[in-house]
């Protein structure tokens, strides 16, 4: 089995919104059975159960982290089964390789791809189980089904008789299950398109929904880790005598590049861990700054680069050249639930308790840190307290298991605040050269160079280690990492590609290979490329004296979603009126097949930047839950307000100088504008909703600053002069 | 080690621990309490928020030893059971405001707090009472649902707070 080269673009090239792709190569023995399933359980397809009491059991096949996919997803099944959603019991799913997205080819949740790519899928699950159910009761009966309906868990024939699914489940078990029973068609949804109630809530509003910090096992130790404050450096050595003196504490070791302190409960071993002496090896970023990293990048600016796309006549690009320089910092996702893992290392067993966006690479990994065979890696997947990226990647569960390899116990690993922001997986920086002529007012092109570090080259190894075959020497994931620089879509994704039309359009990228770990952070390449591009467009149109909506207008396609929001967005918010000493900004993005259009109403007081209000509309195919959608799109302005007013990772001597919430400060409630969200009616597919949101806030707030003061801020976060 | 005694959610407690350990990780760890959560450990966030004497506190900068002969309270201890919730709850519940959910409990405790003295809250007084941070930006539903909770509390008196049921932590504990 080998995966060509020439494959392995076409599956990178097929990712456009962004997140990671698995390389999945299939075995050739049969698909392992349905992990959670007893033998007196009717289990016809990987996502529906039902119980021998008739409760159907949905898994959802996506990790929850606040984008709602437990409500939606569940919605999808239970509007074929006829069933209210609320009925349904949801458990988060094992790993199965039915679970596989199929876009990305691993059990992944980022993206933005969840209902997109499980409408049909989910829908025709629900659709299956139905049918099945229809042909139990027949054959109950001893009839044919056309006359039967299945409704609230029972089957009804024409006399108004009815076997409940608890009746029909043994029957049910012996026949073969139907695999395209015909779809509901969109007139008949009565839970599609509605606002459900979120599934999750009444757990979430009690405190008795399970995250992954929230598990236990008897006997478990809680590990804290001491990891090198210099990003890619280890311990060199170090004295715990006065560690060792802290009562509670059980074991202290070097391991994972840190050490680890063991003890009993969390605060033993935090005070353990802060008593550690420890001599630091700086490794390869010592020395390096913000104004090292400043200089790095202007001097690939100079590289020639990669061509990501070019439209359009080079020669048409007359006039007036127009060059200016935009940048955004590194950021950390912060997620509200710190980093956390409960994992039991035992003879024949690795049980994994975490909240994780990829039990498919995690399996992976813990496998292969251990040594171990993938069958006995057992990942329980928790309620994720926020994801945005962060759980991709599974450092922290490979620690906790390593360290419950060495001491033999149950080992619940919980990382500080601290150990969160400055041991993640970065936003990367980013600098971009956008140009443009311009020609007796017209502008004939654009053309834009970003430098910025290629994700995917980062972490691809890891998650091809995930899926590759165990045969594989290890060298050639590895390797694949070396390849994907040359194809990495989040690099430019947001800048390229986009709806403008101009007689010349080039983009480059220039790949900045720095060993400062990075990673995908809510809405990836687009979260700062739309920043560029929109706030570029709005220079543009300031230049040739054009009104910034009417300007993107002019340039994109009438029939273009964006074209859309953007219209409808400029309605809704009376474009052009605002309250004396509020001024409005504009952007419009697409990301993720969704497009967001923002108008930004903001004023400047006493020297400081204040959002009014930000509307928002969005077109993201037909909306599964309303008010899910509503609920992401303010959850991606208030994350990207965050970033434009407040963050920003910086380095010394490549440490990270950022610590907890003093110094990486997140939007209050108190500095939340007001927000109206607009949903586009549609009846297309729907598309991803957890990231889009975010990215035209921060060039439509940048935009109304530079309408309220003049100044046009490009670099992020926003600070007047 | 030092035995700490306090009431928790109704009932008299007593625990050995080291003085200095923080009510978070005693009501976490001790008490089986996992609603109540861990952030940033140093009183930024409000993820930890409970209350002490009816006052929200944050419990992971707040020694155990402070809370010695007090009365606390968690989420756990703030409706009697998930079918009768707290008027903060029932509308947080209505609004879909949870997001992730995980600073939830700490803003819901904020919320009861407020409510319990000041049943009109004005936005200037929601701002500064809800300064707990959300990183799903669950704010402009926090606001709304803060506004109707009040109204709830107005019509019907003053905020109730029910006891619950024993949890199986407690009573071991106990
Ligand atoms: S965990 Fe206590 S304030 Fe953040
Ligand atoms: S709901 Fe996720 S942090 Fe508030």
């Amino acid at each position: 089995m080998s995966l060509s080269r020439r494959d392995f673009f076409k599956r990178s090239a097929a990712l456009g919104g962004g997140v990671a792709i698995g390389i999945h190569l299939t075995g050739c023995g049969g698909e392992p059975p349905y992990p959670g399933t007893t033998a007196d359980e009717l289990r016809p397809n990987a996502f529906l159960q039902v119980r021998p009491d008739g409760v159907v059991v949905f898994q959802l096949p996506r990790a929850e982290m606040g984008q709602g996919v437990y409500t939606g997803l569940t919605t999808l099944a239970a509007e074929e089964l006829n069933l209210p959603a609320t009925d349904i019991v949801v458990e988060h799913a094992y790993y199965h390789p039915d679970f596989r997205d199929p876009e990305f080819q691993m059990m992944m949740t980022g993206g933005s791809v969840s209902l997109r790519n499980n409408f049909t899928a989910i829908r025709q699950a629900g659709a299956n189980l139905r049918e099945l159910m229809r042909q139990a009761a027949a054959k109950q009966w001893g009839g044919g089904t056309d006359m039967l309906s299945v409704e609230n868990g029972m089957v009804y024939n024409a006399n108004g008789d009815s076997f409940s699914f608890a009746e029909l489940v043994e029957t049910a078990r012996n026949l073969t299950p139907p695999e395209a029973a015909p779809l509901k068609s969109a007139e008949d949804f009565t839970q599609i398109g509605r606002d459900g109630v979120r599934l999750d809530a009444l757990a979430k509003v009690t405190g008795t929904a399970t995250f992954g910090i929230d598990c236990n096992l008897p006997g478990s130790k809680t590990a804290v880790m001491r990891r090198c404050p210099h990003l890619g450096g280890r311990v060199k050595s170090f004295d715990d005598s006065g560690a060792k003196a802290i009562k509670g504490v059980s074991a202290i070791f070097e391991t994972n590049g840190g050490v680890a302190v063991v003890a009993d409960g969390y605060w033993a071993a935090r005070k353990a861990a802060d008593a550690l002496d420890i001599i630091w090896d700086k490794g390869p970023l010592a020395g390096l700054d913000e104004k090292g990293l400043r200089a790095h990048h202007t001097a690939l600016l100079k590289e020639e680069g990669r061509n990501i796309s070019e439209e359009g006549d080079a020669a048409l690009a007359t006039g007036e050249r127009f060059e200016v320089t935009y940048q955004a910092p590194m950021l950390s996702h912060s997620p509200m639930e710190p980093p956390n893992a409960l994992v039991n290392v035992v003879a024949d067993r690795v049980e994994i308790w975490t909240g994780t966006q990829v039990p498919d690479t995690v399996i992976g990994v813990v496998a292969a840190a251990l040594e171990r065979p993938r069958e006995q890696i057992v990942v329980h997947n928790q309620m994720l307290g926020g994801g945005f990226g962060r759980r991709l990647v599974p450092d922290y569960i490979v620690e906790a298991a390593r360290i419950s390899e060495k001491t033999g116990t149950p080992i619940k690993m919980v990382w500080s605040r601290e150990d969160d922001i400055q041991h993640d997986y970065y936003r990367p920086a980013a600098t971009t050269v956008m140009a443009a002529t311009l020609d007796k007012g017209k502008v004939t092109s654009i053309t834009a160079k970003t430098v910025v570090p290629s994700i995917m080259s980062q972490l691809m190894p890891m998650f091809a280690a995930a899926s590759m075959p165990e045969w594989l020497p290890p060298a050639i994931p590895r390797s694949l990492g070396g390849l994907l620089k040359h194809v990495d879509s989040t690099m430019a994704e947001g800048i390229s590609h986009t709806d403008y039309r101009f007689p010349y359009m080039k983009v480059d990228a220039v790949h900045d290979d720095t060993p400062i770990p990075v990673g995908f952070w809510r809405s990836v390449g687009h979260s700062q490329n739309a920043f560029f591009t929109e706030s570029f467009i709005d220079e543009l149109a300031h230049r040739v004296g054009e009104d910034p909506v009417a300007f993107r207008m002019q340039h994109m396609p009438t029939d273009s979603k964006r074209y859309g929001v953007l219209k409808m967005a400029a309605e809704k918010a009376s474009w052009g009126q605002t309250e004396p000493g509020q001024y409005q900004g504009v952007a419009a993005h697409e990301s993720f097949h969704t497009s967001v259009a923002q108008v930004v109403t903001a004023s400047v007081e006493n020297g400081a930047i204040r959002v009014h209000k930000v509307v928002c509309v969005v077109d993201c195919g037909l909306a599964v839950n309303p008010d899910v959608v509503k609920s992401q799109m303010e959850s991606g302005i208030v994350f990207g307000l965050t970033a434009a007013l407040k963050s920003g990772i910086t380095l010394e001597d490549g440490r990270v100088m950022q610590s907890n919430f003093h110094d990486y400060p997140m939007l209050t409630l108190a500095e939340t504008p007001e927000i109206e969200i607009h949903i586009m009616p549609s009846q297309e597919a729907p598309t991803g909703v957890g990231e889009p949101g975010l990215p035209p806030v921060a060039p439509a707030l940048a935009n109304a600053v530079f309408a309220a003061t003049g100044q046009r801020l490009r670099d992020l976060p926003l600070k007047l002069a | 080690m030092a035995e700490i005694a306090f009431t928790l959610n109704g009932r008299e407690q007593r625990v050995d621990v080291e003085p200095d350990t923080p009510l978070l990780w005693v009501v976490r760890e001790q008490f089986e309490l996992t609603g109540t959560k861990f952030g940033c450990g140093k009183g930024l966030c409000g993820a930890c928020t409970v209350h002490m004497d009816g006052y929200a506190i944050r419990s992971c900068s707040f020694p155990v030893s402070a809370a010695a002969g007090r009365d606390i309270r968690t989420i756990e201890g703030i409706s009697p059971d998930i079918t009768q919730l707290h008027p903060v709850q029932q509308v947080w519940l209505e609004n879909s405001v949870p997001q992730c959910g995980y600073c939830q409990s700490g803003q819901i405790m904020a919320a009861v707090a407020l409510l319990e003295r000041n049943n009109n809250p004005s936005d200037e007084e929601i701002n500064s009472a809800m300064s707990n941070i959300c990183r799903c930006g669950t704010y402009p539903r926090i606001r709304t649902a803060v506004k109707q909770a009040a109204s709830l509390v107005r019509q019907d008196g003053a905020v109730s707070i029910v006891d619950p049921v024993v949890t199986k932590a407690q009573e071991v504990s106990a």
